[in-house]
């Protein structure tokens, strides 16, 4: 009876390599076998998958990097718990499980022809890193791209040489900003101290026809929709990656309810306008 | 509406224990029993005996032969995953109540949607259904219909016995298996009114409303989830994997419990739900608005047991103008 296929059942991968980014992060470069590969061709930015680390589980991460270009996928994952432990504890060959891609991603065609502002907090820079990727890659359909991005400490601040070889190349705006900063030792890349909504009060751009893509902590959303809107950011144009912890990816665990609706099927991308009257979801 | 195809369509209490023998033919016959600690559950009918059809209700309804509190989903072995064995039992459970209908109704509407899923459907398709009439009591408030046939086979308490009618063709099966037990209806059955439920679809800003009542809920609520675990109709799990001693692991699916303070956690040390204010608006969103697909659809079908499990006596239904209540009850 059972041959219906099993949406629980991960596909196969194996963990290639691991590269430290701060001291509880890190870049996880997997091969996805080649059903896992097929699945992800349909993958959009914001999107994410289940990660199974057997023995420890599974969680719900956001790929950092547009999978299946090269064959393979890059996840940045936080060292938070159980299964993100194991995960980091674990050597390159090690089998892993991928299902997905599950939700919604950014609205990338309803976007092209306008320009971007991504706004990351933290950790938010993965999905949206991703997302910068499609953007250049289809560089001409968009219009400026704009990255400004949060970091408590310079050392958390992560993919900084990348972002920064990436500005320089002139494909896009980069603004840093960290919360707090030691003395930074002279030759040594600065950037500004002070949060994304400071950042963000003092920046022109033509509000009427940016997306604004946004990702991080919750306190960061709280304090950003306002500035966005007051900038002049349309509420179906400001998009939010938001965070819930989704149990089974497909509608059905109901752990990710934001108001009535789901954050694994529905979102984890959702428009400001979508979130107007739920008070709970930022 | 297929109860004329049965032809005889009654069935005298004299013949009940021989049509319970009967219908042992078509899987483990399961029905309310009382244990030993005086709680009502259903069980096998090992001996016919142990069957109490004059039960209120169970304490746990009957999604536990389609949801058991913990299943294994996956193993882990030899470098990959793949999907545990599935359970091909067949059991009849005999002696279900319209709203616990209801309530596998409303649970094949989720896991039976696309992409199906497998566990439930496995057990779905080997558990065969036989409704039977009932008395509500103080803790009911459902107006389903005190008779539908929601399932393979109902029976309608009469003088004397009870009426069959076949809602499947399974149903038909068993009355055509039991024939000579069965003898020519005294009336024609009636026509099966349309279920409806007690409580309408819900604005979903009720939950911000500045109702008074969800202070003194939140203030009263223990968050023992005692009102979930006993719903027909919450259905939400946690999944869990845990290592083997032979190097492979078991991926778990278990009850969880939106009371549970962890319900809303995300890694890190955020929660979504940290406060009972927020995960009794939580299930009062789940239960009277619905989530996503299943937005406007009421998943309450009026079996009474959180109110008659909750130790602080919450009834949710208190919010909804004409809800509850002495003043507000439904008809």
């Amino acid at each position: 009876m059972r041959s219906l296929p099993d949406p629980h059942l991960p596909h196969p991968a194996t963990l290639l390599e691991r590269r430290q980014l701060s001291a509880d992060t890190a870049l996880f470069r997997v091969a996805p076998a080649p059903a896992a590969l097929a699945a992800l061709a349909r993958f959009v930015p914001g999107q994410f998958v289940q990660l199974s680390v057997p023995g420890a589980g599974e969680v719900p991460i956001s790929p950092a990097d547009l999978p299946g270009e090269d064959g393979t996928l890059e996840l940045c994952v936080r060292r938070v718990g159980h299964v993100t432990k194991l995960l980091h504890d674990a050597l390159p060959g090690q089998p892993l499980g991928l299902r997905g891609p599950f939700g919604t991603g950014f609205p990338v065609r309803e976007m092209a022809g306008s320009p971007v502002l991504l706004l990351a907090g933290g950790l938010g820079i993965a999905p949206l890193r991703s997302l910068l990727f499609h953007l250049l890659r289809h560089r001409d359909d968009f219009g400026e791209i704009t990255l400004m991005y949060g970091a408590r400490q310079p050392e958390l601040m992560l993919f900084r040489e990348e972002l920064v070889a990436l500005a320089a190349g002139g494909a896009l705006r980069l603004f840093l900003t960290v919360d707090f900063a030691p003395l930074q030792p002279a030759g040594d890349f600065s950037c500004a101290v002070g949060l994304l909504p400071d950042l963000l009060q003092g920046f022109r751009f033509d509000a009427g026809r940016s997306f604004a893509a946004v990702c991080g902590p919750p306190a960061l959303y709280r304090c950003l929709v306002g500035e966005l809107q007051g900038a002049g950011v349309a509420p179906g144009r400001i998009l939010l990656s938001l965070e819930r912890r989704m149990r089974c990816g497909i509608g059905r665990c109901c752990h990710c309810a934001v108001g009535q609706l789901l954050c694994c099927t529905d979102g984890p991308v959702f428009r400001l306008s979508e979130l107007a009257s739920i008070p709970e979801a930022l | 509406m297929r109860a004329q195809a049965l032809g005889k369509t009654y069935l005298e209490n004299s013949k009940l224990d021989a049509f319970l023998e009967r219908l042992r033919r078509f899987g483990a016959l399961h029905g309310p029993t009382v244990s030993d600690a005086g709680v009502a559950c259903f069980s096998p009918l090992v001996e016919l005996a142990t069957l109490r059809l004059d039960y209120g209700r169970t304490l746990v309804p009957p999604k536990k032969y389609l949801l058991p509190f913990r299943e294994e989903l996956l193993q882990f072995q030899d470098g990959s995953y793949r999907s545990a064995a599935a359970a091909d039992r067949e059991v009849v459970l005999f002696g279900v109540h319209p709203c616990d209908l209801a309530g596998i109704a409303y649970l094949d509407t989720v896991f039976l949607s696309d992409p199906p899923d497998p566990g439930y459907a496995a057990r779905r398709a080997g558990l065969t259904l036989i409704g039977i009439s009932c008395e509500p009591d103080d803790y009911c408030f459902c107006t389903e219909a005190p008779e539908r046939a929601d399932c393979d086979l109902f029976l309608s308490a009469r003088e004397g016995g009870y009426l069959l009618q076949a809602g499947t063709p399974r149903g038909e099966a068993i009355g055509s298996a039991a024939r000579e037990l069965l003898a020519q209806a005294p009336l024609p059955p009636p026509a099966p009114p349309r279920a409806r439920r007690a409580i309408a679809p819900q604005d979903p800003q009720l939950r911000f409303s500045e109702h008074p009542l969800w202070e003194r809920f939140a203030e009263l609520c223990l968050s023992c989830g005692a009102c979930s675990v006993c719903c027909p109709t919450c259905y939400c799990f946690d999944v869990r994997e845990y290592p083997r001693l032979s190097g492979g692991s078991g991926r778990l699916r278990e009850w969880d419990n939106c009371l549970f303070k962890n319900h809303g956690a995300v890694a890190g040390s955020a929660n979504f739900r940290a406060s009972r204010l927020e995960r009794l608006r939580y299930r009062f969103l789940h239960k009277f608005c619905g989530f996503s697909p299943l937005q406007g659809m009421v998943s309450c079908v009026g079996c009474g047991r959180c109110k008659s499990a909750c130790p602080v006596e919450i009834d949710l239904r208190e919010l909804i103008p004409g809800g509850a209540g002495p003043e507000g009850g439904p008809p």
